[in-house]
């Protein structure tokens, strides 16, 4: 046999480990974890023959094989760097984006020094011997993570033995040079405002307004059209040729390849609704398999249904299903296929369920909500729901809003003027504001841009809004 | 000294980037069918192969038990056939103790890696650390050998130039290794200005991907003309395992390297390396790891490995003239391609990089992150 043959034919095939585990923590480690979780301590443990402490903890001294299990000493929230490295690549299994600082930390009180991430200061700038001090982390992950990071101390030992250094007011922590930069390049963003454009939803359909796209050819005519008009972003629910919302993998790539294809900058949103009556896996599967940039997560389990505006009467019943199950699984499967979850809030309550989820920690920041108004079902648009809603988010994170119907324009104006950004698209309303049906999402996109400009706001380019968003193009 | 081990035949495929076109068992073949021509050994119950070790790594593979993968191309059906799971070397001193302790008298030995399949070697690597201490930080071997580095660097007055010197050395090298990877001849301004992998390592000081696999048969003393006329001695084998974390190691001390070899030096009647040995094989899967493994092993001295560069202790050593580890082998098997080096120099079959007249050789291997495993063995003609 030869190593060099013909490779016409050879074919590869991909594949992928991704396993769930629980691990128990062993006894030390239960009780060094939960302290750590509940009381916000770092504890050691301390060899009664050697006097050696360690951190983490363990059960036998490996200088003198003493058991130590018992002898718990709590370690203070300061220490010393040891040696550090600075990580300049990006990888999955890492907490933090390249640049960043990983450390060995030798706690005052204990001997044995421990790896962990150090913020707040520029890499040139770190030298070993200096001071730093744990800063735990608002939401718990159960693992050494419970300290988000260290930063240098904010008063060193030798800053309290000197008097003339003591009068001086603490010095908020040094940030490294790019982290300034992102922040300022961050808050000069959120300036800027996204418009996203919804382009046909599940249940608009060509007899209600004919410029609604069914086919993966419409749907990328119109992206682009949007794109022109000053959309960064598309939401997608593909459909059938018949104009069905569908969860077929193929038909949903597709549609979402013929928009990049057509439109490579645009930012592509996808539905892991889908539409009425469609399985839990039948909606997430879909999105592992296409990998958008973006897709939509859906907070509470609420009624979804077409009741006529007027008379109240009950047209189509439905209920939509999202269970804290599925928003946290729909959640961690988004997060760990790279797509961006856009947490859709139909109420105070759906922020609330998100918040509870969230306390497990896996969605990455910045955080990005769509406040949806006008569904019969949820609530509808008023201002001051609305700035409720705003002052509830976690600090730091970008909202949207679109509404249904006539909620449209009034809630994506509030939205303009609040800081936040704008969805329009024929999935939430067929009309301009003048009443007239628009020959376009693309249309609702103009109309965007002029509220935008009353407000003050400039428009977001794709890239600006990755930015802002903290999406990674594909 | 105890009975001696004979390494019969070696046999590898060239290193390279990403053998897509190739599973890892074509790859493994390959080497099987040179053994079996080599020597002629047979799968003959009473006579021939009745024990079968393979070296892979189960996350490397994608594969629960990894060696399942393999033991019809290697001839390990309906025999019996062990597994080493960790850094190659112990393969080999795994195949000795099924020898010395009687338990077989003809061993072959197989090991295979292909980096090039996983996306990232680096979540391999953070896969080594436990779930709740260490990898939640994104520890990987890059960033445990980083730290290491700084920390060594500054003890021995290694600088950014003498490692630029060793990538130099190590891709210059292995132009004559007709099996090294082929890796761009750099200069040491090419390798000063690689950008920053994990401070203060270059990426060009660290081993790129790299496919390979290698076999070699082991058999005993009195069995050895059976099989070859050259046969290599496995003289002397040692191994240490230092702290598991980072924090509780001296993680300049060389401490597990240091016991490994005085283990091997002791079993082979070693008493002054620098004089003994003819040449040395080192695990350098990073660039300041031939300094410090060269200490480790005693041909530098303690904390003199900057100095020990500039004086040519790599050439006067014969160091690594294969280009090493560095130049790319896989993690996995960095000690196989050592230990294999080591036989064909002894051999006398190392073509361009021959050591005239080479009778002992020390191959060395190094894994977990920062070299907290270490083994040494030593080879004679």
């Amino acid at each position: 046999m030869s190593l060099d043959f013909d490779r016409k034919d050879c074919f590869v095939v991909d594949g992928k480990l991704a396993l769930p585990y629980t691990y128990f923590a062993g006894r030390m480690g239960s009780k060094f974890i939960t302290t750590l979780r509940d009381e916000k301590k770092i504890m050691g443990v301390k060899c009664p023959v050697c006097n050696k402490v360690y951190v983490p903890p363990r059960q036998t001294c490996e200088v003198d094989m003493t058991d130590i299990r018992e002898n718990w000493v709590e370690l203070r929230n300061t220490g010393e760097v040891t040696n550090f490295t600075v990580i300049r690549y990006d990888d999955k299994h890492l907490p933090r984006k390249a640049p960043f600082i990983l450390a060995l930390i030798k706690l005052d009180g204990a001997d044995s020094p421990f790896a962990h991430i150090l913020e707040g200061i520029a890499p040139e700038e770190v030298k070993p011997g200096m001071r730093v001090e744990a800063v735990f982390a608002k939401a718990t992950t159960s693992t050494i993570l419970d300290i988000d990071h260290f930063e240098p101390a904010r008063v060193s030992k030798v800053q309290v033995s000197e008097p003339a250094e003591r009068t001086q007011a603490p010095a908020a922590a040094p940030r490294s040079k790019e982290e300034m930069e992102q922040d300022e390049r961050r808050k000069a963003m959120s300036k800027k405002v996204i418009i996203t454009a919804a382009l046909a939803g599940a249940a608009t359909m060509k007899n209600q307004n004919p410029a609604v796209p069914y086919t993966p050819q419409e749907f990328a005519e119109d992206a682009y059209k949007c794109w022109k008009a000053g959309a960064a972003m598309v939401h997608v629910h593909a459909r059938e040729d018949g104009g069905m919302a569908t969860h077929d993998h193929k038909r949903i790539k597709d549609t979402h390849d013929a928009i990049k294809e057509k439109c490579p900058d645009l930012i592509v949103n996808m539905s892991s609704a889908v539409g009425m009556g469609k399985t839990a896996e039948q909606r997430i599967s879909q999105i592992i398999h296409v990998k958008p940039e973006m897709a939509s997560l859906n907070t509470n389990t609420m009624n979804f249904s077409l009741v006529d505006r007027k008379s109240g009467k009950v047209f189509i019943d439905f209920v939509f299903e999202n269970t804290f199950t599925m928003l946290q699984d729909f959640g961690k499967a988004m997060e760990e296929a790279g797509v961006k979850p856009e947490m859709e809030l139909y109420d105070m309550g759906g922020l609330d369920n998100w918040l509870l989820i969230s306390k497990q920690g896996f969605f990455t920041k910045p955080y990005n909500f769509n406040f949806v108004w006008g569904v019969a079902g949820g609530q509808a648009f008023r201002p001051d729901a609305f700035m409720t809603m705003k002052h509830a988010l976690p600090e730091g994170a970008n909202f949207t809003t679109c509404g249904v119907g006539t909620d449209q324009f009034p809630a994506i104006t509030m939205s303009s003027l609040a800081g936040g950004h704008m969805r329009v698209g024929l999935e939430d309303n067929i009309r301009i504001p003048t009443g007239e049906l628009a020959k376009g999402s693309y249309e609702q996109v103009e109309w965007a841009v002029k509220i935008a400009e009353i407000a003050g706001r400039e428009v977001a380019t794709p890239d600006e809004a990755r930015e802002i968003m903290g999406l990674r193009k594909k | 000294m105890g009975k001696r081990v004979a390494v019969c035949a070696v046999a590898q495929i060239k290193n390279d980037p990403n053998y897509w076109h190739l599973r890892f068992q074509n790859m493994l073949h390959e080497c099987f069918e040179s053994i079996m021509e080599q020597t002629k050994v047979t799968f003959d119950m009473e006579k021939g192969i009745r024990t079968v070790i393979t070296c892979s790594d189960d996350v490397f593979d994608a594969r629960t038990i990894s060696n399942n993968g393999v033991t019809d191309v290697v001839g390990a059906q309906f025999r019996g056939e062990e597994k080493m799971a960790q850094e190659s070397i112990n393969g080999l001193g795994y195949a000795m103790a099924s020898i010395l302790s009687g338990h077989d008298d003809v061993v072959l030995f197989m090991g295979h890696c292909k980096e090039s399949q996983g996306e990232s070697k680096k979540m391999v690597t953070n896969l080594a650390y436990d779930p709740f201490y260490c990898r939640p930080l994104g520890l990987d071997f890059v960033s445990a050998d980083a730290l290491q580095a700084r920390a060594y660097m500054r003890k021995s007055g290694v600088t950014d130039t003498h490692l630029a010197k060793v990538v130099v050395r190590s891709r210059k090298n292995a132009r004559k290794n007709p099996y090294a990877r082929e890796c761009a001849l750099v200069d040491e301004q090419d390798v000063m200005s690689s950008p920053m992998l994990a401070d203060p390592m270059r990426e060009m000081h660290y081993y790129p991907d790299t496919d390979w696999a290698f076999g070699m048969l082991l058999c005993c003393e009195e069995r050895v003309k059976e099989f070859t006329k050259k046969p290599v001695w496995i003289s002397g084998y040692g191994s240490c395992m230092d702290s598991y974390f980072l924090g509780d190691r001296d993680l300049t001390s060389n401490f597990s390297l240091k016991n490994a070899a005085k283990r091997a030096y002791e079993k082979a009647g070693i008493k002054d390396p620098r004089k003994e040995i003819n040449l040395f094989e080192l695990s350098d899967h990073a660039a300041y790891q031939l300094p410090m493994w060269a200490e480790g092993v005693g041909i530098a001295d303690e904390g003199k490995g900057g100095a020990w560069i500039d004086e040519g202790g790599m050439e006067k050593y014969n160091v690594n003239l294969s280009g090493g580890q560095l130049n790319g082998n896989p993690l996995l098997l960095g000690g196989a391609a050592r230990a294999i080096e080591c036989v064909l120099q002894l051999r006398g079959e190392a073509g361009d990089r021959q050591v005239k007249g080479a009778k002992k050789a020390l191959a060395q291997a190094a894994y977990g992150g920062a070299g907290q495993h270490q083994a040494v063995v030593i080879l004679e003609a």
